[in-house]
């Protein structure tokens, strides 16, 4: 609230067209919000789904022009958030940039009707699996449509998201909202994507987040508190222990556990700052697995972990039978998180910590009491990872150690880096761009490759495995990022100015001369 | 009673005795300032005092109290606040965000209502926000209040640092060198300051090295050399002290090479 409204506010007038366009685009998006209630029951295993696409593998020219239009459709749509970006670094997009978006956007266009044309009168396949027997071979058609009006909906709201930093934020969830349509029409594995990866690892970014981001403290072991998080409720909803209790008891109790443990682990760090606490925490983050994989205290079931986890039902409603409730159930926890952590931000607390992260000597000596902030940044970022791992155990109804490697730490650190350190709206955004990449597109492009191979007859790139890249990417990501982008897609403002100056601070234990 | 109260303080890094067994009490609303040379041990006095060194010998009391191993932010609780040599500010938090930190040990905001924003948490943070504010304004920083502190110009620098102190609800202020980098205005303004907060009943406790604001503002000085004390006394005494005149200019700096 204080930010705001002592922040200079950049006024962008808004002209006719981009009303226009917003208003007919958002009615688009909204119709495809709605169209699930009014199109009937799809066609079986027809789907936005590569699988399907090798399954029913199309032959002809119309899938390459699907491709072709992606990417048109791709520029079109991220041209308008790469433009408010690039405004937001004082850098406006020269006129070489409207051509490449002009052209996209007319390809796209051509392409679409092209597409349409061939699906309707030449009953050519383009991805979409058995032609004729159901109404959903046009949604390809449909898709792009869509596509293109969200990218109206976003270059509409440009002048509305440059001026206020928080229409950056409802920006940002835009894309997701905008995807669910697709989530409901198209392909399960989609769903299975937005569930186990997209929020579960947005949740874990957005615990980090407080402990990276807001108080300063580099933490490379977070897997281990989604690891205590995970365990705790799988022991306590599966037949391991014979106990079955509620998932929505068992989020607050995950909760509870995992902040627990935070407190706990972060108490040896307190006198550690920057390159020790980062090394101490890395220990952590190993040790935990290592004692699962162990079956430390019999709790554990070792290598092969806790099967069997409960799926969760609310009366009527049976988690099992539709995922989909378990997107619905991981977004509105995810939203409320968001909330009280935005709240946390700006309240007294959230000061402590930025104070902490900034001069640890002079927030002690101006009262604030270093030891239990600390330990309040990690409890709370440590139980944010414990809803997370109910959730986790809940969806994929097994936890093993392997769930919760050193992988898990980077993936999470990465969002929070390629996002925006202590921006929630940039963990979020991180969150989305980081598991699409990681969890959806490397795994697909497999299949599309196998396709692209197939009707080539380029058997080469028909070998390639995307999935052993996952690493490459987290390397490339955060080089790019620091050389380029230091703060992050969305950086916070502060964040900004403070990693392009390159502050240390010094910790007050080392002033006291204790450590 | 005093309000504070060095007892024989030493502090010891390895060989070297930053302070070494230095007594003295400031009374309250009294303005006393604390003089030496360089490397005479007087910051590190305040970080004994402030809590931010613990001391090796000797006992700090406030009000008759030992505050001699006290963490930091429980001896600002007890009404010590202090701004630091090099400035010490939140950068890249706002003017009226460093003031509020100040208000932090004090407000009653808990965690929950923070992340609920109850009513009670809204109505302090109102509240908390318009007395930073307020004293934004006091202290002449009014148009500043949404500004980066590191954006600030640097003798308002030196005064949001007053201000952030002053939010801890002090007793007993403590300045390290608050005129450093000041022009004559801004340092005339300094000592009205000062002045200002002896009369709403503060005591100021400063090191300053500008022996016209020490000599103007002063009650009482305190001279440290090599960590020990070596004169204390009003104004026009410790000015004609030879210990300190000696320590201040050395003996015969200009003949020594002409006697080697």
């Amino acid at each position: 609230m204080l930010r705001g409204l002592f922040r200079p506010v950049q006024r962008v007038s808004s002209t006719g067209v981009y009303t226009i366009l917003t208003v007919t685009a958002a009615a688009l998006v909204l119709l495809g919000w709605l169209l699930p209630w009014f199109v009937t029951a799809f066609s079986e295993g027809v789907g936005f789904s590569p699988q399907d696409a090798v399954s029913s593998a199309p032959t002809g020219i119309g899938t390459f022009l699907l491709y072709v239009t992606g990417v048109c459709m791709l520029i079109v749509l991220l041209s308008p958030i790469v433009e408010a970006v690039q405004r937001l670094r004082h850098r406006p997009l020269g006129v070489r940039s409207d051509a490449v978006r002009a052209i996209a956007g007319v390809v796209g266009l051509v392409l679409t009707v092209v597409v349409w044309i061939l699906v309707r009168w030449a009953n050519e396949e383009p991805l979409f699996g058995t032609l004729g027997n159901s109404p959903v071979t046009n949604s390809a058609v449909w898709l792009e449509m869509y596509a293109f009006a969200l990218a109206a909906v976003v270059y509409g709201l440009k002048p509305l998201v440059l001026s206020r930093p928080n229409a950056m934020f409802a920006a940002t969830a835009l894309p997701l909202g905008a995807l669910l349509p697709l989530m409901f029409h198209q392909a399960p594995d989609f769903v299975l994507w937005a569930t186990q990866s997209l929020a579960v690892y947005m949740l874990l970014g957005l615990g980090l987040n407080v402990v990276v981001g807001f108080a300063g403290l580099l933490d490379l072991g977070y897997a281990a508190f989604f690891a205590i998080g995970g365990y705790a409720c799988a022991s306590l909803a599966s037949p391991v222990h014979g106990v079955h209790i509620s998932l929505f008891l068992l989020i607050f109790i995950g909760a509870a556990i995992a902040a627990t443990f935070g407190a706990i682990l972060g108490a040896p760090t307190l006198r550690l700052r920057g390159d020790y606490l980062a090394i101490v925490t890395l220990g952590f983050g190993e040790i935990i697995p290592d004692l699962a994989t162990n079956n430390a205290l019999g709790l554990t079931g070792g290598p092969n972990g806790i099967s069997g986890i409960d799926t969760p039902r609310i009366g009527p409603i049976d988690f099992s039978a539709n995922p989909q409730w378990f997107f619905w159930a991981l977004i509105t926890l995810s939203v409320i998180v968001v909330i009280l952590l935005r709240n946390m931000q700006r309240a007294r607390i959230g000061r402590a910590w930025v104070a902490l992260r900034e001069d640890e000597v002079a927030a002690a000596a101006t009262g604030i009491n270093t030891t239990t902030s600390k330990l309040l940044a990690f409890a709370i970022g440590a139980s944010v990872s414990g809803l997370a791992g109910a959730f986790y155990g809940a969806i994929v109804s097994i936890v093993s150690p392997d769930d919760f490697s050193f992988a898990v730490s980077i993936a999470v650190l990465s969002i929070i880096v390629l996002g925006g350190i202590g921006n929630i709206a940039g963990v979020v955004l991180g969150a989305f761009v980081l598991t699409f990449v990681i969890f959806w597109v490397l795994p697909n492009l497999n299949q599309w490759s196998t396709t692209f191979g197939h009707n080539f007859n380029v058997p080469a790139i028909s070998g390639i495995d995307f999935t052993r890249y996952t690493f490459i990417i987290y390397g490339a990501a955060l080089i790019l990022m620091m050389l380029f982008r230091p703060a992050g897609l969305l950086p916070s403002r502060a964040r900004k100015v403070e990693l392009e100056s390159g502050i240390e601070s010094e910790s007050l234990s080392a002033v006291q001369g204790l450590s | 009673m005093p309000l504070l109260e060095l007892d024989h303080v030493s502090k010891q890094f390895g060989g070297l005795l930053a302070v070494a067994n230095v007594s003295f009490s400031i009374d309250e609303r009294e303005i006393v300032s604390m003089i030496g040379p360089n490397g005479a041990g007087k910051t590190t006095a305040f970080n004994c005092v402030t809590g931010l060194f613990l001391i090796t010998r000797g006992e700090i009391r406030l009000d008759g109290h030992s505050i001699s191993g006290v963490p930091p932010h429980r001896i600002t609780t007890l009404g010590i606040a202090r701004t630091f040599q090099n400035i010490r500010l939140f950068s890249y938090m706002t003017a009226v965000d460093n003031v509020m930190v100040g208000a932090h040990w004090w407000m009653k905001e808990r965690v929950w209502d923070g992340a609920f924003t109850t009513p009670r948490s809204r109505r302090e943070e109102r509240e908390v926000e318009r007395r930073a504010l307020d004293l934004l304004d006091q202290l002449g920083l009014a148009g500043y209040a949404g500004s980066y502190a590191r954006e600030l110009p640097y003798g308002l620098q030196r005064r949001l640092e007053i201000a952030r102190a002053l939010a801890t609800r002090p007793r007993l202020l403590l300045l390290d060198e608050p005129a450093a980098g000041l022009n004559p205005q801004e340092k005339n303004e300094l000592m009205a300051l000062i002045a200002q907060l002896r009369d709403e009943g503060l005591t100021v406790f400063l090191i300053e090295h500008d022996m016209r604001v020490v000599m103007e503002i002063s009650d009482r000085i305190v001279v440290l050399d090599h960590g020990e004390k070596i004169a204390e006394g009003a104004p026009a005494q410790v000015r004609e002290n030879p210990q300190v005149i000696e320590a201040y200019l050395g003996t015969g700096a200009s003949k020594v090479m002409h006697t080697a």
